[in-house]
């Protein structure tokens, strides 16, 4: 099923889909900058006194931080029309964030760190009124940057890269 | 302010146990724990129990309220505390800190738990929208539990060269340990190759390489210095304990959210590694200190990832000191002796219990063919659901 004709979405104000494409909807802090997905009901930096947070849509490109490919089918909370293993990945978006989404436009044995994507819409099922229900999913758009470093040394890493200790 | 000491422990076998009701589960383990400590349960000036949300407690999941009614109504506090799988370590810290203070002579930490089956479900009481991203998890992505755990291991494998083989030693280690506890519930030995066979769940994750949930539970008894000296024995020592939240910027990949900083500097896991930090510093000790780590491996990856996040060994190196068996029994950090969850089993609530109890056991010198040895500062570490984090010091 295509999902250029726009459907319904899986939920409100989760993500949104206008000429420039779809962009998640999120929140950005006035005050210190820091950006949130979803929506938040507040700014949680420590430092920041402002607080005052303002909608705003982030995260149409990135590239793919990590993924998995989920084997088992989820609890029922998460409807499918159809089910088959799927990749679900951590975007590094350009907003200071990585998102976890949906992955789509690759063959789960295909992915690689440092993929670039785009944002994009992807169905989940038909509800009871026939209607077409979607999420947000980040499609694969080109290759990735290698299979990473190995025997220790730490692979390529985005400027966003921190040790993690 | 007076020391706080351990002065009984005790746990139910973690398995599956449908005909044992959660109460019934945390009686046995709170009744031994006192016969451990040589004390009747009316000398209890405080029950603190790990609150679970699957059952009992009339919906509030384990009531210490709820305990004391069923075993002794002796009018002794009853005091609750929430935090996920972070609760039992929570609530090891409030009967620590009720000690501590001299408000109360003996307290009791209580942690019962009997978990659904598969993957843990959302709880219920939350709204269905945006606001709660345990509700845009499952029916925006479908992100279970193991996915979380599985796209960090991905990530470390690219990162820090870890292979599937490393991954899956990291289990078979948790289930060399278990094979010598009696209470742990998969007591066999495995291999790598049997790891790698059993199904896949999350890409790279395998069935043997995430928690299973159980039902078990756990109690341990603490005491002033004087109580302790009553008692008799070896002195084992709660030299610190601490509960931390997580920091903004963290990066860690964190149940149930759909979003993480990429630009902050906090600590992968910063509560738990604040809590590791806190509740060394109360102990007067640093890293290299520890004898023996109980902490939260959720699945493989968390064996590998978290002695490096909270500071016992450098980022990257977790791969090599476990081919060399240094985190076995026997090697320089012995990273839990019980089994883990990844082997003991998963009771969420009482796992925090479970391990001060095992770090109790290697103290006193009574852990049988899994003792460590030479075992007199012990620590633990556990994650809530959320982002809370608790951690235990015991020595001797």
């Amino acid at each position: 099923m295509s999902a250029e004709t726009p459907g319904v979405p899986v939920a409100e104000d989760l993500f949104e889909q206008g000429a420039d494409g779809v962009g998640l909807i999120g929140t950005r802090c006035a005050g210190c900058g820091a950006h949130y997905f979803p929506v938040s009901l507040s700014c949680r930096n420590p430092v920041c006194d402002d607080k005052r947070t303002v909608r705003t849509t982030l995260g149409r490109t990135g590239t793919l931080y990590s993924w998995t490919v989920q084997h088992y089918r989820p609890p029922a909370l998460y409807r499918a029309d159809e089910w088959e293993p799927y990749a679900v990945g951590l975007v590094e978006v350009p907003e200071g964030l990585r998102v976890l989404a949906k992955l789509i436009g690759r063959d789960t044995d295909a992915l690689e760190v440092g993929m670039p994507v785009r944002l994009v819409t992807s169905p989940l099922y038909t509800d009871a009124d026939g209607r077409r229900v979607d999420t947000y999913a980040y499609e694969i758009t080109g290759d990735g940057i290698g299979a990473g470093g190995g025997s220790g040394s730490p692979g390529p890493a985005s400027s966003t890269d921190g040790p993690r200790a | 302010m007076t020391g706080v000491y351990v002065l009984g422990v005790a746990a139910h076998p973690w398995g599956k146990w449908p005909d044992k009701p959660q109460l019934q589960l945390a009686i046995e383990a709170l009744t031994a724990a006192a016969d451990d400590a040589g004390l009747p349960l009316r000398d209890l000036d405080g029950l603190v129990a790990a609150s679970s949300r699957f059952e009992g407690g009339l919906g509030w999941g384990l009531h210490a309220n709820e305990v004391l009614q069923a075993v002794s109504e002796s009018g002794a506090q009853a005091i609750n505390v929430g935090g996920g799988c972070a609760a039992g370590g929570i609530a090891i810290h409030t009967a620590a800190s009720l000690i501590a203070s001299g408000e109360c002579e003996v307290v009791a930490a209580l942690g019962a738990e009997r978990m659904p089956k598969g993957f843990i479900p959302r709880p219920p009481g939350q709204p269905d929208d945006v606001t709660d991203t345990d509700y845009l998890r499952w029916v925006a992505i479908g992100a279970t539990n193991p996915a979380y755990w599985a796209i960090e291991a991905r990530r470390r494998m690219y990162d820090h060269g870890t292979t599937p083989e490393t991954l899956a030693l990291a289990s078979v280690t948790m289930h060399e340990h278990a094979a010598a506890n009696p209470l742990a519930r998969y007591r066999k030995r495995i291999t790598v190759e049997d790891v790698l066979a059993s199904p896949r769940v999350a890409d790279p994750l395998h069935l043997m390489e995430i928690c299973a949930v159980s039902d078990g539970s756990a109690a341990l008894i603490l005491g002033s210095e004087a109580a302790a000296r009553r008692r008799g024995g070896p002195l084992v020592r709660v030299a610190g304990s601490a509960v931390a939240s997580g920091r903004f910027g963290d990066p860690a990949v964190r149940i149930p959210t759909v979003s993480m900083a990429s630009d902050g500097d906090a600590t992968h896991t910063s509560e738990v590694a604040g809590a590791v930090l806190r509740a060394q510093a109360a102990a007067g000790i640093g890293p290299k200190d520890v004898d023996v780590l109980e902490m939260a491996d959720n699945s493989a990856w968390h064996v590998l990832a978290w002695p490096e996040s909270f500071g016992f060994a450098e980022p990257g190196e977790s791969d090599r000191l476990l081919q060399d068996g240094e985190y076995g029994i026997g090697g320089r950090l012995p990273i839990n002796p019980s089994g883990g969850f990844l082997s003991f089993g998963e009771a969420t609530t009482a796992q925090g219990v479970l391990q001060v109890c095992e770090l109790a056991w290697q103290l006193r010198r009574e852990a049988g063919e899994r003792q460590v040895p030479g075992a007199s500062v012990g620590q633990s570490a556990v994650l809530g659901l959320g982002a809370n984090g608790a951690s235990v010091v015991l020595t001797a």
